[in-house]
């Protein structure tokens, strides 16, 4: 049985099917590639790199130090490698309970962002490869998701990008295992494109991004509040103003994180420029009276309050609630 | 014996019942949150303070039977913002979840590995690191 002149008549029919088997499948794989190609595809590279105005032909970002990620761990790995350069020592094994899902079997976008947040960075998402090179040239190396393969054979992954070549038409990024990668323009669009050309930008809460948005910035600042990084949030919003003085947000985001930080002094000068701003909004009012109040300002905590109930709005129940809870300290003390 | 045990343990979820509803997130509060400020109208409406409290719940749950620390769960869905969160609770199976392994095609079909190698070689994928396209 084991010679192989001694194959079996039904054996050796097998064997031609199975080679035509093979054939056929070399044809369609071809036809299949083939076909894949066009569909959607451009060949020529540049044309979702062209690049932006103003930027240099190649940048690259210093100081990004490289980890090689483990088994399904690219998520952290890419996370601690942005968060390093951004002056935060941790590694991606400190990073894998924050961001990996077990049963997922990797690391879902947001919890990046929030466990960015954690640290007292600034989580800012960008999209395009006009902002991902606007951003290199600036020195901001930025977390990208692509899809390795295709939509219904999905390999997920994170990667950060840390340089650009338009003359040689290159992406450069800390991948996987390997440091430093440089894939072609052409490659790194298709397999971004396929992850919706989403990148995050990990920056200490002083730093704006090259193409910072106003509304963007302070809601991205915002999301520090969320994990308790007052600190990092009143220099986010410090930071914010600098920029745009007039941002009512920005002035209101500077009162809570002042608040928080039991810096009732600031808290209140900044509710104050945020009520100069938009005199018909009770919002800053309302948080002016309960820091006043807190002060022992009884009686302006009392006027400001008595002004964000008269101007209403959405929030007319809190200002309510506040009123209140002012005209009961008021009495509590004279008794 | 078992009947004995039965009251003090529905005490204790009554209890525990009337807690949960106090973390309805900003029903007290007298100062008016900075995400909140950005939400506007939204965040105002009560029902809307509702539903944002639930899709936390459904994460926190969803990713606890998914593997994570209860601890570690409620942290990350604290770390987000209600839409954040909102976009999370309608599509956690849909999302992408970076994680491709070194070893990722060591399960795969070999007709998946053929194709692959194949659009890897042409720029298309790019799955495996030994595979540098010349476009």
């Amino acid at each position: 049985m084991s010679s192989p002149l001694l194959i079996p008549r039904n054996r050796r029919k097998q064997g031609i099917y199975l080679s035509q088997v093979g054939n056929r499948l070399i044809a369609g794989l071809l036809f299949f590639t083939l076909s894949m190609v066009p569909a959607g595809c451009s060949f020529t590279p540049t044309g979702h790199f062209s690049q932006p105005p103003g930027i240099p032909a190649k940048a690259m970002v210093e100081n990004v130090p490289f980890y090689a990620q483990d088994e399904l761990q690219c998520g952290p790995a890419s996370l601690a490698m942005a968060l390093n350069w951004s002056g935060v020592d941790v590694k991606p094994s400190d990073l894998s309970p924050e961001v990996f899902t077990p049963g997922l079997k990797g690391s879902l976008q947001n919890s990046l962002i929030g466990s960015t947040r954690r640290h007292g960075r600034v989580a800012y998402p960008i999209s395009g490869a006009g902002p991902l090179m606007t951003e290199i040239s600036a020195g901001h190396p930025v977390i990208v998701l692509v899809n390795l393969a295709f939509s219904w054979y999905p390999q997920w992954h994170y990667a950060v990008v840390i340089g650009y070549d338009q003359v040689e038409e290159e992406i450069i990024l800390h991948s996987g295992l390997t440091e430093a990668e440089v894939v072609s323009f052409w490659t790194f669009n298709n397999i971004w494109k396929r992850g919706d050309y989403w990148g995050l930008l990990v920056l200490p809460p002083n730093q704006l991004p090259a193409l910072a948005e106003e509304n963007k910035w302070i809601a991205s600042v915002a999301g520090l509040e969320k994990t308790g990084q007052w600190e990092a949030a009143a220099t986010g919003y410090a930071t914010a103003l600098e920029r745009w003085n007039q941002s009512f947000i920005a002035w209101m985001g500077l009162g809570n994180s002042k608040y928080n930080l039991k810096e009732l002094d600031s808290s209140a000068d900044a509710f104050s420029r945020a009520s100069q701003l938009q005199p018909e909004n009770g919002l800053a009012y309302n948080n002016l009276a309960n820091v006043l109040a807190e002060q022992g300002k009884l009686e302006e905590a009392l006027t400001a309050a008595q002004r964000a109930v008269d101007l209403g709005g959405p929030f007319q129940d809190t200002f309510r609630q506040t009123l209140a809870e002012i005209k009961r300290m008021k009495k509590n003390k004279v008794e | 014996m078992l009947k004995k045990i039965m009251r003090p343990v529905a005490l204790l979820l009554v209890v525990s019942f009337c807690l949960l509803n106090f973390n309805v997130p900003n029903a007290q509060a007298k100062m008016v949150g900075t995400d909140a400020v950005i939400a506007g109208q939204q965040a105002a409406d009560q029902r809307a303070q509702v539903a944002d409290f639930m899709a936390r719940e459904d994460v926190k749950q969803i990713m606890t039977q998914y593997g994570v620390d209860p601890v570690e769960a409620q942290l990350r869905v604290d770390s987000l913002s209600n839409e954040e969160l909102a976009n999370l609770a309608n599509s956690i199976d849909q999302l992408p979840a970076g994680g491709s392994a070194v070893g990722v095609i060591v399960g795969a079909a070999l007709l998946v590995f053929i194709i692959l190698l194949i659009t890897d070689l042409v720029g298309l994928t790019h799955v495996f690191p030994f595979v540098n396209s010349q476009k």
